[in-house]
C-alpha cells in the first residue's frame, strides 16, 4: 500500500436554482494513493466536472471534508489554497478556450512558474520552459507562436506543461482529449502515462469515454446523478460490471470489430433525469431494467460485494 | 436505372483563399449502392465534410471551387442543375444531419412547424396535412406527438438529434448525408440514436452517407467503408475487407491509436506527426511523412487506388512489391 494522497469524505456540492436545489455532487467517498490514477466516468450532467473542481476548492465545497496530503483543506482560504495550488492541478478538456490568445506559448507556459515566484531569475523561467516544452514534444520553435496558429493537439501539450510548470503531485484531467483525433488522443494518452511513470504522478481522470479510461485507470468509479454507483479497479470492473447502469454504460460502446461475434448490446431507454429535487428512491429506478418494488425504498449506499469492488444498488447486493 | 444511388468521379474541391490555394479534395471516387450505407472516416480537416457538401453542391462559393468531377445522383448530375432544380432535390431527394443538434434547429420555431416546414415545402401538403404529418415524424424517433408545439431549447441534445433526423426523413429521402451526427452525445444516447436510424433506414430502403472519425460507429452501421486522408481516399472497400484485411499503412495506424478495450497497461502506438497542411500538401504520397513504411520513392509518386480483391481498393507504393504485408494491426 502506497501512502493516501488524497481522501474524500461525503463531498457534497449543492446548487440553489430557482427550480430547487440541485444536487451536483452528492456524497462522494474515496482515497486516492500516490502514483495511481482514478478515473471517473459517467454521462454529462453526472455531476463528474464539479466533482473534479470542488476538490481543488475552485468550487466551495456544500458539505464534506478533503482531506490532501494528510492536512484537511476543506475550509483553507484562499490564501491558504494559493499556496496548494503548486501540489495540484487540473488539465482542462477544451485546448481551444482555456489558453489566453493573447500569450505566446513561452508566456503562456511560463506564466505558472512566474505567478508562484518559483525562480528568481528570468534566465532560470526560460531555461525550464524549454525544458517542459522538450517533455511535452513541442519544438523549441514554437516559443513565440500564439494558440490560434496551433492545431488542437499541440494546444493541449500547452495545457499539459502549464499544469507540470509548478511540480504538482496530483492532476485532474477534465476530458483531456475528448476535443482530439484520435490518432492524436492516443500521443496525448501516451504522454500522460510516461509522465506518471517518470514523476510518480496522481492523477484524477475525468471522462465519458470508457475505453480511455479502462487504458488509464488503476480503478474506475461510475458516476450517476451526483453519486458513485459502482467503484473498483479497472479491470475487476470491465471484467464483472454489476450495476445495470455500469452494464449499460459498457454495452453502449461501439465496438471497432467487424464480422466476429459481438456481446450483445443492452440499451438503457431514456436520459439522465434532472438532478434538483431528486426523490428518496435509487436515483437509477426510472432507466433500471432490473427495476422492482423494493427499488423506491431508499437511496441504495456503496457497499462491497467483493473486495475492493463496491456497488449501489439495491438488487444487486 | 443503375444500382448505384450515388456515384461521385473524379472530384476535386479546392478553396482558393487570399493565403493560397487549400487542397480539400482531392480526385476522389466512390459510389454508394442502394439501401447501404458508406462510412467516410478521417481525421479533422481530412475532407470529409466538404465531400458531404459537394453532393448537395453547398460547398460555400468563395471560396470553395469544385474544380472538377461528376457526382450523379440516381443518374442525374448534381453539378450540372439550376439552383432551383437544386432546391428540388435538397432536402427532397437528399437530405443532411448535422453534427451539432444544438446549432440545427432555430430556436424561435417549435419542432412542430420546423419539420411541417419541410413538408410543406417539398410536398405540396397543406399547413394542417404537414402539421399532422409532422407530429407522425415525431412518434416515428420515439418523441411523443404532444411535444410538436414545445421549443428546442425544452429539449435535451438526445432529443434535438432526434428531432432533426424527423425534419431529414420527414420527405422520405433516397440518400441520408449524416455528418457526425452522434459525436455531441454521449454514448448512450449514441447507441439509441444509431440503433433509430438504422431501423428507419432499412424500414425506409434509403441509403446513407455517414461521416465519422469513430471506427465503432462505424463498424456498428456501415456496409462499406472509405478512409480519407489528406483529401484523398486511401483505402476502400466493404466494411469487412477495410477491417478484417486493412491494407493501408494510414488505416492500420488509426486501428493501433485506438485504446482497445480489451488490453491495458501497454502503451498504444500512435501516429506520428500531424496531418499535413492542405494548403502546402507534400509531393508524392500525402502519408509519407508519417508512414513506418515509406521509402524514397513514396516522395515523389502519388499512389493511385489499386484492386486488393473484391471490392478493396487501396493507394499505396508499397504494394509495388508484390510481397509487401503491414505488420498487422496489434
Amino acid at each position: 500500500m502506497g501512502k493516501t494522497l488524497l481522501e474524500v469524505q461525503n463531498l457534497k456540492k449543492y446548487f440553489n436554482t430557482p427550480a430547487g436545489q440541485l444536487h451536483a455532487v452528492d456524497g462522494l467517498n474515496f482515497k486516492l494513493e500516490e502514483g495511481t490514477t482514478l478515473g471517473i466516468v459517467g454521462e454529462s450532467g453526472c455531476g463528474k466536472s464539479t466533482a473534479g473542481r470542488t476538490i481543488l476548492k475552485l468550487i466551495e465545497p456544500t458539505d464534506g471534508k478533503i482531506i490532501f496530503d494528510g492536512e484537511d483543506i476543506t475550509n483553507y482560504s484562499r490564501r491558504q489554497m494559493r499556496k496548494l495550488r503548486t501540489e495540484m492541478q487540473i488539465i482542462f478538456q477544451d485546448p481551444f478556450s482555456s489558453l489566453d490568445p493573447r500569450k505566446n506559448v513561452m508566456q503562456l507556459i511560463s506564466e505558472p512558474m512566474i505567478e508562484h515566484k518559483m525562480y528568481k531569475t528570468k534566465a532560470e523561467v526560460e531555461a525550464h520552459t524549454l525544458e517542459l516544452m522538450k517533455i511535452v514534444g513541442l519544438a523549441e520553435r514554437y516559443m513565440n507562436v500564439y494558440p490560434h496558429e496551433l492545431d488542437g493537439g499541440r494546444r493541449q501539450r500547452i495545457g499539459v506543461a502549464r499544469a507540470l510548470a509548478v511540480n504538482p503531485k496530483l492532476i485532474i484531467c477534465d476530458e483531456p482529449v475528448s476535443a482530439l483525433d484520435v490518432s492524436i488522443q492516443a500521443q496525448i494518452l501516451n504522454l500522460l502515462r510516461e509522465l506518471q511513470r517518470d514523476r510518480g504522478l496522481t492523477f484524477i481522470f475525468i471522462t465519458h469515454d470508457l475505453s480511455v479510461v479502462k487504458y488509464f485507470s488503476d480503478e474506475i468509479a461510475v458516476m450517476y446523478l451526483g453519486q458513485m454507483v459502482e467503484k473498483a479497479d479497472a479491470d475487476e470492473l470491465f471484467a464483472n460490471p454489476i450495476h445495470p447502469y455500469t452494464k449499460a454504460l459498457l454495452s453502449a460502446i461501439p465496438i471497432p470489430v467487424v464480422g466476429k461475434e459481438k456481446p450483445q448490446r443492452k440499451l438503457i431507454k431514456g436520459e439522465i433525469t434532472s438532478p434538483v429535487n431528486l426523490p428518496d428512491e435509487c436515483r437509477f429506478a426510472k432507466r433500471c431494467e432490473e427495476y422492482c418494488e423494493s427499488c423506491n425504498h431508499g437511496n441504495p449506499p456503496l457497499r462491497e460485494v467483493r473486495p475492493g469492488h463496491f456497488v449501489a444498488c439495491h438488487q444487486c447486493v | 436505372m443503375s444500382e448505384q444511388i450515388l456515384e461521385v468521379k473524379d472530384l476535386v474541391v479546392h478553396y482558393e483563399t487570399e493565403d493560397g490555394c487549400v487542397r480539400a479534395v482531392n480526385n476522389i471516387s466512390f459510389d454508394i449502392g442502394k439501401k447501404k450505407t458508406l462510412g467516410l472516416v478521417g481525421e479533422t480537416g481530412a475532407g470529409k465534410t466538404t465531400t458531404a457538401l459537394s453532393i448537395l453542391n453547398l460547398v460555400p462559393n468563395p471560396p470553395g471551387v469544385i474544380k472538377n468531377g461528376t457526382i450523379l445522383l440516381d443518374g442525374t448530375n448534381i453539378l450540372e442543375l439550376s439552383t432551383s432544380e437544386l432546391e428540388d432535390v435538397r432536402g427532397n431527394d437528399v437530405a443532411m444531419i448535422f453534427q451539432d443538434p444544438m446549432t440545427a434547429l432555430n430556436p424561435v420555431m417549435t419542432v412542430g412547424e420546423q419539420i411541417a416546414e419541410a413538408i410543406e415545402l417539398h410536398q405540396n401538403a397543406t399547413k394542417e396535412e404537414a402539421y399532422n404529418k409532422a407530429k407522425e415524424m415525431l412518434e416515428l424517433v420515439g418523441i411523443a406527438a404532444s411535444r410538436a408545439g414545445d421549443y428546442p431549447h425544452q429539449f435535451s441534445g438526445g432529443m434535438r438529434q432526434r428531432v432533426v433526423i424527423a425534419i431529414a426523413l420527414a420527405c422520405s429521402p433516397k440518400l441520408l448525408i449524416a455528418d457526425e451526427p452522434t459525436t455531441a452525445l454521449d454514448v448512450t444516447i449514441q447507441a439509441q440514436v444509431l440503433d433509430l436510424m438504422k431501423s428507419l433506414i432499412k424500414n425506409r430502403d434509403m441509403s446513407m452517407l455517414l461521416i465519422t472519425h469513430d471506427l465503432g460507429v462505424v463498424a456498428e452501421v456501415c456496409d462499406d467503408v472509405a478512409v480519407m486522408y489528406a483529401g484523398h481516399i486511401v483505402e476502400i472497400g466493404t466494411a469487412d475487407e477495410v477491417f478484417n484485411s486493412t491494407a493501408h499503412p494510414y488505416t492500420e495506424g488509426l486501428f493501433n491509436s485506438l485504446p482497445n478495450l480489451k488490453q491495458r497497461g501497454e502503451d498504444l502506438v500512435p501516429i506520428p506527426g500531424m496531418m499535413p497542411d492542405p494548403s502546402n500538401l507534400p509531393e508524392g504520397c500525402t502519408f509519407a511523412p508519417r508512414c513506418p513504411y515509406a521509402t524514397e520513392a513514396c516522395k515523389s509518386k502519388l499512389p493511385e487506388l489499386r484492386d486488393m480483391g473484391g471490392t478493396h481498393k487501396v493507394a499505396c507504393n508499397a504494394y509495388d512489391n508484390p510481397n509487401f504485408k503491414l505488420k498487422g494491426v496489434h
